[in-house]
């Protein structure tokens, strides 16, 4: 049985959208498998959506603190990576595009995810109202090392 | 407060590349040339370069450090009460784990060092950068400089006032002026260097951006109501001088001077040697020599008229 989280859009779920963002996205889904095959799926909202700074280390508590081994993100700001190794949690890529929850676990369960170690964006980058939200930059996307 | 016998004057101005430290090492000099004995601080810690300008280079070497944390997992419990009191998010905590800290977003306040139950948390500590001090050509030089990639900027300027604090209680008599060269901008390490200053003098030229950056600093200066006039460098740019000085004078902006265009200033600026000192060739009938005298004159004007006014 492994625990593979997924920042999401809205409240969670499979057919929720997955969120670009790590720290300051609205939810995780952590979907429990086994055997290759979805068994349970579990949503918690994230507090740390809004925060003004730390939002990667917060989220990464949410992460640790829920059991999972694996977490498939969009963008990584260097906070979350550095937490995310320190406790050993494995970091897939997703495709740069607006995917579902479902479809992203596909990939994952198909072997089509890049695990990455570093973060690919900087500080602050997902927060939002500020200038430097997502719109139009997607940059660093797809970087890593093959599993 | 600093001692009466030194004066501290702060150069600063909003905008990079205006000339801030052109102007520090050249007042350093002309000070210098007076028989005064001048301290000059660069506080523009990312990118310390008044030694260049004075041909000098960066001796005396000392390291700044600054607080990190580090558990003990021998005596920790594993509560969780350092990471729930850390406001940066600087201790990463899993329920039943040892505390990971992660460093980049430490402020260094030590909390969580002070609230451990256990004592499980000690003071330890990391480069973030270094100050220097020395002599170039009569003019004490001390400089901060921050490590590449370090954050916490603010800390190597505390460190540069707390050296400047010690050597005035240890001396009061050892400098008659201080001159603080500070980065661009309005942050928080400008904000602490012309805290320190008796007398602020922001740099800026007759470009839109120069005057926007020049209010914004001005902001901050009347904030910490200290006492200002501006030096307008390169004044004879494009021919917006007299449209430029005029705006400053409809805004109350005092100003000690403006400095034109100088091929001379240009040249002692390549060579390292300033233009004001005393062995340089230059001209002393050229725009940038003259215009550097007027802004002292004005200065040390400006200086007594303010001396009379605290002493009645």
């Amino acid at each position: 049985m492994s625990i593979i989280a997924i920042p999401s859009m809205g409240s969670g779920g499979l057919n929720d959208e997955m969120s670009p963002r790590f720290g300051r996205c609205a939810s995780f889904t952590f979907v429990e498998m086994e055997n290759n095959e979805i068994k349970a799926v579990k949503t918690v909202p994230n507090p740390a959506a809004n925060a003004m700074g730390g939002a990667g280390v917060q989220a990464t508590q949410i992460i640790g603190n829920n059991g999972a081994e694996a977490i498939i993100v969009g963008f990584l700001g260097p906070n979350a990576a550095s937490g995310l190794n320190a406790l050993n949690i494995k970091i897939f890529q997703a495709p740069n595009k607006a995917i579902t929850i479902k479809e992203v676990m596909n990939l994952y369960i198909e072997g089509k995810l890049q695990m990455i170690t570093t973060s690919n964006v900087a500080s602050h980058f997902g927060m939002g109202g500020v200038g430097r939200g997502m719109g139009g930059r997607g940059q660093g996307m797809g970087r890593g090392n093959q599993p | 407060m600093s001692s009466k016998k030194s004066k501290v004057i702060c150069i600063t101005g909003g905008k990079g590349g205006t000339g801030k430290t052109l102007c520090a090492v050249n007042l350093a000099v002309m000070f210098k040339n007076e028989g005064k004995k001048v301290l000059l601080i660069d506080g523009d810690v990312e990118n310390p370069n008044t030694y260049l300008l004075l041909n000098g280079s960066l001796e005396n070497k000392r390291d700044v450090p600054f607080f990190k944390p580090k558990i003990i997992e021998s005596k920790c419990s594993k509560c969780g009460l350092c990471a729930q009191n850390c406001a940066p998010h600087a201790l990463l905590y899993i329920t039943d784990s040892f505390p990971i800290p992660i460093l980049a977003l430490c402020s260094g306040c030590q909390l969580c060092y002070k609230i451990c139950p256990e004592e499980a948390i000690e003071t330890d500590s990391k480069v973030i950068g270094w100050t220097y001090s020395t002599k170039v050509n009569g003019i004490s030089l001390l400089i901060g400089e921050l490590k590449p990639a370090e954050a916490r900027s603010a800390a190597i300027v505390e460190t540069l006032l707390e050296e400047l604090d010690e050597i005035i209680k240890g001396d009061p008599d050892r400098f008659d002026v201080v001159i603080l060269d500070t980065s661009p901008g309005a942050h928080c390490d400008v904000e602490a260097l012309i805290n320190k200053a008796d007398l602020v003098i922001p740099v800026t030229e007759p470009t839109r951006f120069g005057k926007l950056d020049l209010i914004r600093i001005i902001e901050l200066i009347e904030l910490l109501n200290k006492d200002h006039r501006a030096i307008v460098n390169r004044s004879s740019l494009l021919g917006f001088r007299d449209e430029f000085l005029k705006d400053l004078k409809e805004k109350n902006i005092m100003i000690l001077g403006d400095i034109p265009l100088d091929d001379d200033i240009v040249h002692s600026y390549c060579i390292g040697v300033p233009l004001m000192d005393g062995n340089s060739e230059t001209d002393k009938n050229g725009k940038g020599y003259k215009a550097f005298k007027r802004i002292f004159e004005n200065l040390i004007e400006w200086m007594e008229t303010k001396e009379q006014g605290e002493g009645s």
